[in-house]
């Protein structure tokens, strides 16, 4: 505390410009606020269709999957790890059990559903932490050979088909609504009831981030390994628990996007996770490890999301929308590039 | 020790299995189907098309083959393994047209015939085979939105992704039809799904917002027909919005059910299987094919030849095949 008080004092005699800029580079949540403002000023001065309760739900609806995917990274990445086998678990686990289910438990309820998807996440999860740390590999490295090996399994010995006959408590799940809304044109807009799944999960996080001693630990850890292990850390046990974590979440996240969809494709998913990490990095975590909040997270989420839901509102063609999003990508990368590097 | 012994039982386990391969192979002249993706649906269906066709003419032995994933590497190398294996024909549904033209190119130096289907870009291939009209097929689906919107009001169309060749044609076919109709207006064309019902929907659902009175979606991809019959029957707006497009029978059948979707159109994998192993055989009894020949499927009782880019002839049927909530099920697949 003794340091922000410098800090503090050290302002005075700076010019209130650079004050501002020092306060967001402290509060990188806050830059990805700025940006979602922005964006969503210039969206809605260019079409005032933006602002309707129908977007803000879809926009809500848009990002559970992502949201939970990016949490799971976010515990990943702020102990100093990299995870991108994420969307292949989340694949692997949906189209298996909505298979099971629908084959040997059509009654089935979606809790148990949700239980087993997260155990079995977390399961896999729990190869990736050993494999890390047996191996001593860096995690992208492992992660992106257990992705493939996960997506070969997945279209080799399960399936290729798209499935369409999802179990009932499934589809009841992913069209029961929290809120419903009518536009002027008779069209129905919903907030779906799994939004709740996306609050739970960061609430959850949070508590783990920052009240608990593996939170505490993992932070340590990501900072700096040596020195963590030198203070006690147990690095098998944060290596292990940050991508049974990020497993257990990419296997929730799997049942909300079949339910959602009201389908099953082994597909799917395939090729999100860049998005996924973009997002938590525009939210403020380093790629390096040691930070990171669910707060920016889920504003890097917001940020993407947004980005990719309003380019057709805005009028841009297809053709240039996907140079119009790497474009803003760079640009919001920029913008956390002025951060010192400390 | 026990490395060599490992080493070993590998070589003799393979060694078995490649014999098993070449046991497999029998007197007639082998015609090989090799397909994007094994496993999918569609080419289960093309699977029984090109079974059929090798039951009906004991001339050619016929056999489908494809790989696991929907991978150009992976198929690439299926065929380089025919081409050392020489059959006599191979027939392709490719998956990246461009990256198999040196193979076919070997392979044709060696006296093996190659037939290919949905691949009119291909330089190197004495026959490809084209359903349809990718042109005329795509004003089909403008037509039956025209038919289904009242002739008027906005309309918009999706597809897989814009590198996906056909996909286009088909847009700019519907497009280039609508012009019939100066009441309809095309707002915001060829929205990408990238094959995934999900992102079909989102866009689906933008596009609601933005044109709050549109009247009809015409769908690229197969899937993403079930996106936007998602978006339409979500927000409310069965039978006030028109959907038609590319889509499998059973994949489509929900929406086509509730009224979401109107109708879906496509070609039958299992015709374009036997047509494509007929050709391969003509291929190889050095018979030519002519404008207005009957290949004896339905579809394809009069095709019309061209010339393609390369040496070998486009041959074009109309073997679409429209179906909707009454004839669906008829299909299965």
């Amino acid at each position: 505390m003794a340091n922000a008080a410098a800090t503090v004092a050290g302002m005075r005699d700076v010019p209130a410009a650079i004050r501002i800029m020092r306060w967001f580079i402290r509060h990188p949540p806050a830059v990805t606020f700025l940006l979602v403002v922005i964006l969503c000023i210039v969206v809605g001065t260019i079409n005032p269709g933006f602002w309707q309760v129908s977007n803000l739900f879809d926009m809500a609806r848009s990002t559970v999957v992502r949201g939970l995917f990016a949490l799971g990274v976010l515990v990943v990445l702020a102990s100093g790890g990299l995870d991108v086998s994420f969307t292949a678990i989340a694949a692997l686990v949906m189209y298996v059990i909505t298979m099971l289910v629908t084959n040997y438990a059509p009654d089935l309820s979606i809790w148990p559903i949700l239980g087993i998807a997260a155990a079995s996440g977390a399961i896999l999860g729990i190869c990736n932490g050993l494999l890390v740390h047996a191996l001593q590999a860096p995690s992208l490295i492992v992660t992106i050979g257990t992705q493939y090996a996960i997506r070969g399994f997945l279209l080799t010995f399960i399936g290729t088909a798209l499935f369409m006959n999802i179990p009932e408590s499934m589809d009841a799940f992913g069209k029961l609504a929290l809120l419903r809304y009518e536009g002027a044109n008779g069209a129905v807009a919903t907030l779906p009831a799994y939004f709740l799944v996306l609050v739970v999960a960061a609430s959850v996080t949070w508590y783990i981030l920052n009240r608990t001693l593996i939170g505490r630990a993992l932070y340590a850890v990501g900072g700096n390994a040596g020195i963590a292990s030198r203070l006690g850390y147990n690095l098998r046990t944060v290596h292990v628990f940050v991508f049974a974590y990020a497993g257990l979440l990419a296997g929730i996240a799997g049942i909300m996007h079949v339910s959602s969809n009201r389908l099953a494709n082994p597909f799917d998913l395939a090729g999100s996770e860049l998005d996924v990490i973009a997002a938590v990095i525009l939210g403020g975590a380093r790629i390096t490890g040691g930070s990171g909040t669910v707060l920016g997270t889920l504003l890097g989420v917001l940020l993407i999301t947004l980005v990719n839901n309003v380019l057709i509102l805005v009028g841009i063609p297809s053709t240039l929308q996907l140079a119009i999003i790497g474009l803003f990508i760079l640009a919001a990368g920029a913008m956390f590039s002025i951060r010192p590097k400390s | 020790m026990s490395v060599y012994k490992k080493i070993a039982t590998c070589t003799v386990a393979l060694g078995a299995l490649c014999a098993a391969q070449i046991a497999v192979a029998q007197d007639a002249p082998p015609v090989v189907t090799v397909v994007k993706v094994t496993g999918e649906n569609w080419f289960t269906r093309m699977e029984e098309g090109v079974v059929a066709y090798g039951k009906d003419n004991t001339g050619v032995s016929t056999s489908q083959i494809g790989p696991a994933k929907a991978d150009a590497a992976q198929q690439l190398r299926l065929i380089e393994d025919l081409v050392a294996k020489n059959v006599s024909a191979i027939a392709v549904v490719p998956m990246d047209p461009s990256a198999l033209e040196g193979v076919f190119k070997r392979a044709m130096n060696r006296g093996i015939k190659i037939v290919t289907h949905e691949a009119d870009s291909l330089k190197n291939t004495q026959v490809d085979i084209e359903a349809f009209d990718n042109k005329v097929f795509g004003a089909r689906f403008n037509e039956k939105l025209a038919e289904c919107m009242g002739k008027s009001g906005k309309w918009t169309s999706f597809v897989g992704s814009l590198g996906s060749l056909t996909h286009v044609q088909w847009a700019d076919g519907g497009a280039e039809n609508a012009k019939k109709y100066p009441e309809m207006e095309l707002v915001s064309e060829k929205n990408e799904s990238f094959n995934d019902a999900n992102k079909a929907y989102e866009k689906a659902r933008e596009i609601l917002r933005k044109y709050p009175d549109i009247k009809g979606f015409q769908g690229g991809s197969a899937i993403d027909v079930i996106g936007i019959g998602r978006a339409v029957e979500e927000a409310g707006l069965v039978g006030k919005v028109c959907v038609v497009g590319l889509g499998l029978p059973k994949d489509t059948a929900k929406y086509l059910e509730s009224g979401a979707v109107q109708s879906i159109s496509f070609w039958d994998p299992k015709d374009a299987g036997y047509v494509m192993n007929k050709v391969a055989q003509l291929v190889i009894e050095g018979k030519e094919i002519t404008d207005g020949m009957d290949l004896g499927v339905p579809g394809y009782n009069k095709v019309s030849v061209k010339q393609g880019p390369g040496e070998g002839i486009i041959v074009v049927g109309e073997a679409w095949v429209d179906v909707d909530k009454s004839n669906y099920s008829q299909y299965p697949f």
